[in-house]
């Protein structure tokens, strides 16, 4: 070699080369990655490992699932005032618990399950759902001066992945790409300040999920295996010495061994859905949700840590009825409602439930004439007519902050259990047990294991996992 | 500097031992116990309050939130003696007995004799206090022959002090990989390393810099991505807030960029956007539809923005209260942010709850106040501007020369660019420079020019070290990773396949409120007719910068610009592996790149007709076909929401002969799985009733060889106008005469970026080519053997099969000889 070469070489090697994790990065040695610090509160007994969140977006209505209310069928002329749920209760396997007609699979299960009815939305004036819905998933209101992380990044971070085989925060279900709403989902759709290490692993459609894991059609497996041999070919043919103990290089490489990994091992399996047995793929499979479900099952199973499966938000798609709102949720639960429980039924039969946190929930509930919450009402968007005359007036369509429904299975939560009370009529609002934000993160954390006042310091500064470190965790829904 | 000078006292104490009148004061046996008495209950390691503790001599000489509580040498100047004497109040210690008068005079003592650790020390260097004016230093000796200029002087004087013998520079071919991609963002095309390779003029590698300096366009195209980071700007991101929504400043920094703008005059304009072409976005920041935080105005956004950008200073803390880690107040925060707000008095909120508190607006340093001649906005707005800029503002220079250090060395003169209180690692460099940049009156192009010609920049590069700031010592400029944008811009250049920009429709103008039929917020804006139709500008060939991110660039470190970004987190991760591995953006990006390069891309041809679709009516189109044998009609979509729900139609579609005229509809085309049903006849305003039923997106060919036909006309458009708002249609309708390439069916102008190679189709030059674009050198015979044989096709001798080149782009691009900067 030259004197140049001589002499990157012995600066490259002064370092040396430390044996670390497949997810190491230069930053965690450099030592400016965030640091984790303990909060003073002792960290509770994990009684979960994994966790499934089942996000119905686009905020579901509860009255019309899992807190119905007084009856009344469609007329034309009924006051939309007295109208609280547009369909009848159903029982469950639960006696003090009966929610609403179209659930009758999970109501069957329902003895697997805490009901939290008083889950409630911040005051952020004149509502957008992303806002909520990035308040939700980081326990944090935009705008922030940090890029705050995803729950998914911050379980993954604090707990790290279970196993390097399958990437250990997976969302499935939306698609980042379309809606007016776009920028903004991608804006919590996001590890933050983490470090792009602990972010999501996207699918949006779990029939695709598979080809996530499998190379590009175009390319074809026989060309992604040739050219990862040319790759490492073209390595071994480098003159060899430009690159002694380069710490820059050898992260590169891991990083491109553990991508190898994951998409080489046999738990990418868990990412093609043809492979489940017909019996069992055909409950799941009555569309995209349900499918999704599936995949999270699998995905449990094969060793991820976060999974999240939505109904996916797009403006007034979905949950996010603006009208008709009585077909919607009738169309909704019959989306969610055999696979929920197959989920639920699938993980207790392969002794997965206990360990397996699954929370079903969405950023808000709704009313027919409430925006917002009483006494903090905020800027109408729907048209709502006092007296319904047609049938797309028939529904919850405004968006209601004071009450939503979260269901939570597994994960060391009780059996059939019911928290939180809301009014019988309207405004059906919270009136015993509220639950913030920041208490059912702080819930979902302390089955995790994880403090409430865990933080990461980041720009000199602890950022805590629930705001100001002031979440709660509601013991009374843990055994 | 080390200060010699302290004083003997001779000092009569009533309870201490009596001191020979020559000896030092004993920092351990003296000093100390006062400490433990009288301030540790406070000012414990554990208890640190006002962020002090005096328990270790580290932890004296560190200070506290405020900074340093002990200047060695002078303690006129030292907090510790104006706390403990009562002169600055709260007098200290706060609870107990104050310190005697001997004690007092002990410390004192101490303190001027230069604060050292034992008696036999040398006197104590102070904690580092960044000044705010700006003085030049003057420039050491040449040390060094070759390291004459006055950088390289401060840099030989430093290296020299700290062991470090004159180092070796890198080769040509290094140094060109380098200064290409830190001006341009591009690689050097063989041709231009060749012929810098050749030169041998004597400071060729001077005169390589200025002349990549001189080029407006590809200077500004590449750092315009740096800004954008800085800036917060992006396109097409917004989040609905309703008065103050997010506003690009693009234009006008691509054109303060092209034009090379003086960084004051730069800096003036974003804090002061008077004009209507000024980037008025910058100071309306990030802003949500709803309610605010009182912390996250915008005119508080203003203030921990500019703070950060142009100072160096975090005032995000002090936002919401009084810091807890830096001497900075809630006070100090609105203050500032009294120059960006609506209103000029700004009440207080501490933690989001109302302080009966005001304040006016002022500057951080009180030396630098002035007070607007009113309260007016702009009046406001300019004395903020005149105050950053104010040529005794020395932190507005020195942070954005420590920017551009931090940028082309990886590691900045102060570490963290944007805690410019941090010591740098050469206060004197740091001055000089950031003197020299004033008196080239704020020439950011100097600046570089002076950086990149040096000889310290031609250094070796080394691996970026792991010590704390205390033991960092400056070896050279750092391995660095290509950016997201060069990564993207290798391929462009290397493939002549790059993104296709697209300039968006005009806005249309906006309707004026009628009283009677109010909008209700919410409601998706319902114009009774669509705005006249402007023709869709052709596309161009674009750099990464300019089109939104994707998956694969933000993977690589392009972020989500809802906050400052000074340094871009660059470090390999499992998931950006997984998108180089096995995402769909890159593998299509590299098959479209390498049949571009042999020339075998389909050809792309220009549609006869393309129009957006109305919304609120059809539109009417008509064609010559005379010479067509074949006609294919194309609907694409554009951004529906549910494309399934949108029933778009060719209405009354016909074709028009010499002396027959026949509906589209009776004829069948060669595939009809792009038809919807058509048992009905289309009954939408304007239409007679006939056409085709399409489904989105369809592709319809109809072969009308030997008919005579002369015109295609009709209407296009969707028969569900009146669609919910859930559906949103946006859909596209094309006409082409020749088979349309369904990748490239809107027209790109032929210009590109960096102007394209021709197509070459010898294996063995393709490869040479290839390894000296990405790795500046020719492969070695092991490597040109392993490339020749991927590229061998089988089919065609002496051809390159466009797979294997597709599969050897792929293999270069993920080393990491091509992905790091050595």
């Amino acid at each position: 070699m030259n004197r140049e070469e001589k002499l990157i070489h012995a600066r490259m090697s002064r370092r040396g080369f430390m044996g670390t994790t497949a997810s190491a990065t230069l930053a965690a040695l450099a030592g400016s990655e965030p640091q984790l610090l303990r909060g003073s509160t002792p960290a509770p007994n994990a009684t979960a490992d994994s966790i499934i969140v089942i996000w119905m977006a686009g905020g579901m209505a509860q009255t019309e699932t899992w807190d119905p209310k007084r009856y009344t069928p469609f007329e034309p002329g009924v006051r939309t005032d007295q109208v609280l749920s547009t369909f009848p209760a159903i029982n469950t396997a639960v006696d003090n618990i009966k929610i609403s007609q179209g659930l009758e699979r999970v109501a069957k299960v329902m003895d697997r399950a805490t009901l939290i009815r008083t889950f409630q939305a911040a005051d952020l004036g004149f509502i957008l759902h992303s806002r909520h819905q990035y308040h939700w998933h980081t326990g944090y209101i935009p705008p922030q001066p940090m890029a705050v992380p995803h729950l998914g990044a911050v379980v993954t971070k604090i707990l790290g992945p279970r196993n390097d085989t399958v990437p250990p925060f997976v969302a499935i279900g939306q698609n980042l790409e379309i809606g007016a709403e776009s920028a903004a989902l991608k804006s919590f759709h996001t590890a933050g300040f983490l470090g792009t290490e602990y972010g999501p692993f996207l699918i949006a459609d779990p029939a695709d999920a598979s080809a996530a894991v499998r190379p590009p059609a175009e390319l074809g497996d026989a060309r992604f295996h040739s050219r990862r041999k040319l790759y490492e070919q073209l390595l071994k043919d480098e003159p060899v010495y430009q690159y002694g103990g380069d710490f820059q290089r050898q992260s590169l490489l891991r990083s491109m061994d553990a991508a190898d990994r994951l998409l080489t091992s046999p738990s990418a399996k868990a990412f093609d859905l043809s492979l489940e047995p017909k019996k069992s793929f055909d409950v799941y499979n009555n569309g995209r949700f349900g499918q999704a479900c599936l995949l999270a099952r699998r995905l449990v199973e094969a060793g991820a840590r976060y999974i999240e499966v939505t109904t996916e938000y797009i403006p007034f798609r979905y949950w996010d009825s603006h009208e008709s709102g009585h077909e919607r949720a009738e169309m909704m639960k019959r989306q969610i409602d055999a696979p929920v429980a197959q989920l639920i039924l699938d993980l207790e039969e392969r002794g997965l439930l206990n360990r397996t946190l699954v929370v079903l929930a969405s950023e808000f509930g709704r009313d027919a004439i409430t925006e917002g919450k009483v006494g903090k009402e905020v800027k109408d968007q729907a048209k709502t007519p006092d007296v319904m005359t047609l049938p797309k007036h028939y529904g919850m369509h405004r968006h209601f902050t004071a009450a939503g429904s979260v269901v939570m299975f597994g994960g060391g939560t009780k059996r059939g259990f019911l928290y939180g009370k809301t009014a019988d009529e309207r405004p059906c609002t919270t009136i015993e047990n509220p639950v913030p934000v920041e208490d059912l993160h702080a819930s979902i954390y302390r089955a995790l294991g994880i403090p409430p006042d865990y933080s990461f310091v980041f720009e000199k500064r602890p950022v805590y996992v629930t705001k100001d470190a002031k979440g709660k965790a509601i013991q009374d829904l843990f055994t | 500097m080390l200060a010699r000078l302290f004083a003997v006292f001779c000092l009569f104490i009533g309870s201490s031992a009596a001191q020979n009148s020559t000896a030092l004061v004993d920092y351990d046996s003296q000093v100390r116990p006062i400490f433990a008495a009288k301030c540790f209950s406070c000012h414990s390691q554990e208890k640190r309050s006002g962020g002090l503790s005096l328990f270790a001599y580290e932890d004296v000489l560190n200070g506290g939130r405020t900074g340093g509580t002990v200047r060695p040498g002078k303690s006129a100047d030292s907090l510790l003696m104006m706390r403990v004497s009562g002169e600055t109040q709260p007098r200290m210690p706060l609870i107990g007995t104050p310190l005697t008068d001997s004690e007092i005079g002990l410390v004192r003592s101490w303190i001027d004799q230069g604060a050292r650790r034992t008696p036999s020390s040398p006197p104590a260097k102070g904690k580092w206090e960044a000044p705010l004016t700006l003085e030049k230093p003057s420039v050491p000796g040449i040390l060094w022959p070759a390291w004459s200029s006055p950088l390289d002087r401060f840099t030989s004087a430093y290296l020299k002090a700290n062991g470090i013998a004159e180092p070796e520079l890198v080769s040509d071919r290094v140094f060109a990989r380098r200064v290409y991609l830190d001006v341009w963002g591009l690689l050097p095309s063989p041709k231009e390393l060749h012929e810098f390779l050749k030169d041998r003029s004597p400071q060729k590698r001077e005169k390589l810099v200025a002349k990549l300096l001189a080029d407006p366009k590809n200077y500004a195209e590449n750092w315009i991505s740096y800004w954008n980071d800085l800036l917060r700007n992006d396109e097409g991101v917004n989040y609905h807030n309703e008065t103050a929504s997010r506003k690009s400043i693009s234009n006008w920094l691509l054109t303060a960029l092209e034009n090379n703008l003086p960084y004051d005059q730069f800096v003036y304009k974003l804090l002061n956007p008077a004009a209507p072409t000024d980037p008025a976005g910058f100071l309306i920041g990030v802003n949500w539809r709803g309610v605010v935080s009182a912390s996250q105005t915008p005119a508080m956004q203003a203030a921990q923005n500019t703070a950060q950008i142009f100072l160096g200073i975090n005032l995000k803390c002090n936002s919401c209260h009084d810091s807890f880690i830096s001497k900075w107040k809630l006070k100090d925060a609105y203050s500032l942010a009294g120059y960006f707000s609506t209103e000029e008095k700004l009440q207080l909120f501490r933690c989001d709850v109302a302080q009966d508190q005001y304040a006016s607006p002022a500057f951080l340093y009180p030396v630098l106040n002035r007070t607007p001649p009113s309260g007016s906005v702009p009046d406001r707005r300019s004395t903020a501007a005149a105050i950053f800029t104010d040529p005794r503002n020395g932190r507005l220079s020195r942070t954005i020369v420590n920017r551009m250090w931090q940028r082309l060395f990886g590691r900045g003169i102060v570490e963290n660019p944007d805690e410019m209180d941090g010591e740098p690692f050469s206060p004197e460099l740091l001055d000089w420079l950031a003197s020299d940049f004033v008196e080239s009156r704020y020439d950011m192009k100097h600046l570089l020019a002076t950086i990149l010609s040096s000889r310290t920049y031609q250094m070796a590069s080394v691996a970026s070290q792991s010590e704390s700031p205390k033991q960092y010592v400056f070896r050279g400029p750092e391995v660095r990773r290509v950016t997201a944008e060069e990564f993207a811009d290798a391929i462009g250049a290397l493939t002549g396949e790059w993104h296709v920009y697209q300039e968006p429709p005009p806005e249309p103008e906006a309707k004026k409120p009628d009283p009677a039929n109010p909008v209700k917020p919410g409601d998706p804006p319902k114009p009774e007719q669509d705005p006249p139709f402007v023709p869709p500008k052709p596309g161009v060939y674009s750099r990464e910068w300019r089109v939104a991110s994707t998956s694969l660039t933000r993977a690589l470190g392009r972020p989500i610009r809802d906050q400052v970004y000074s340094v871009r987190d660059n470090q390999p991760t499992t998931l950006q592996a997984l998108e180089l591995v096995n995402g769909e953006p890159l593998t299509h990006w590299l098959t479209r790149g390498s049949k571009k390069i042999l020339g075998e891309l389909p050809p792309e041809p220009t549609p006869v007709f393309d129009r957006p679709s109305p919304k609120k009516a059809l539109a009417p189109f008509a064609i010559d076909i005379s010479h067509a044998n074949k006609i294919w009609l194309l609907v694409a979509d554009t951004g529906s929401y549910s494309p399934e729900k949108v029933e778009a139609i060719w209405a009354s579609a016909e074709l028009v002969g010499k002396d027959k005229v026949t509906p589209l509809s009776s004829l069948k085309p060669l595939d009809e799985s792009g038809l919807r049903s058509s048992t009905n006849p289309i009954v939408v305003k304007g239409a007679n009733g006939i056409g085709v039923r399409v489904k989105t997106p369809s592709r319809l060919v109809y072969d009308i060889s030997g008919k005579g036909y002369i015109t295609l006309r009709g209407l296009v458009g969707f028969e569900n106008l009146d669609a919910g708002s859930d559906i949103n249609p946006n859909l596209r309708f094309f006409v082409f005469l020749t088979e349309p390439n369904v990748e490239r069916l809107t027209p790109v102008l032929p210009e590109m970026p960096v102007a394209a190679d021709k197509v070459e189709k010898s294996p063995a030059k393709i490869v040479d080519r290839l390894f000296w674009y990405t790795l500046d050198r020719a492969p070695t015979p092991e490597e040109k053997q392993t490339a020749l044989a991927v590229l061998a096709d089988a089919d065609r001798k002496k051809r390159a099969s466009a797979d294997g080149l597709a599969d050897l782009l792929w293999a270069i691009l993920m080393k990491p000889e091509f992905q790091l900067i050595y």
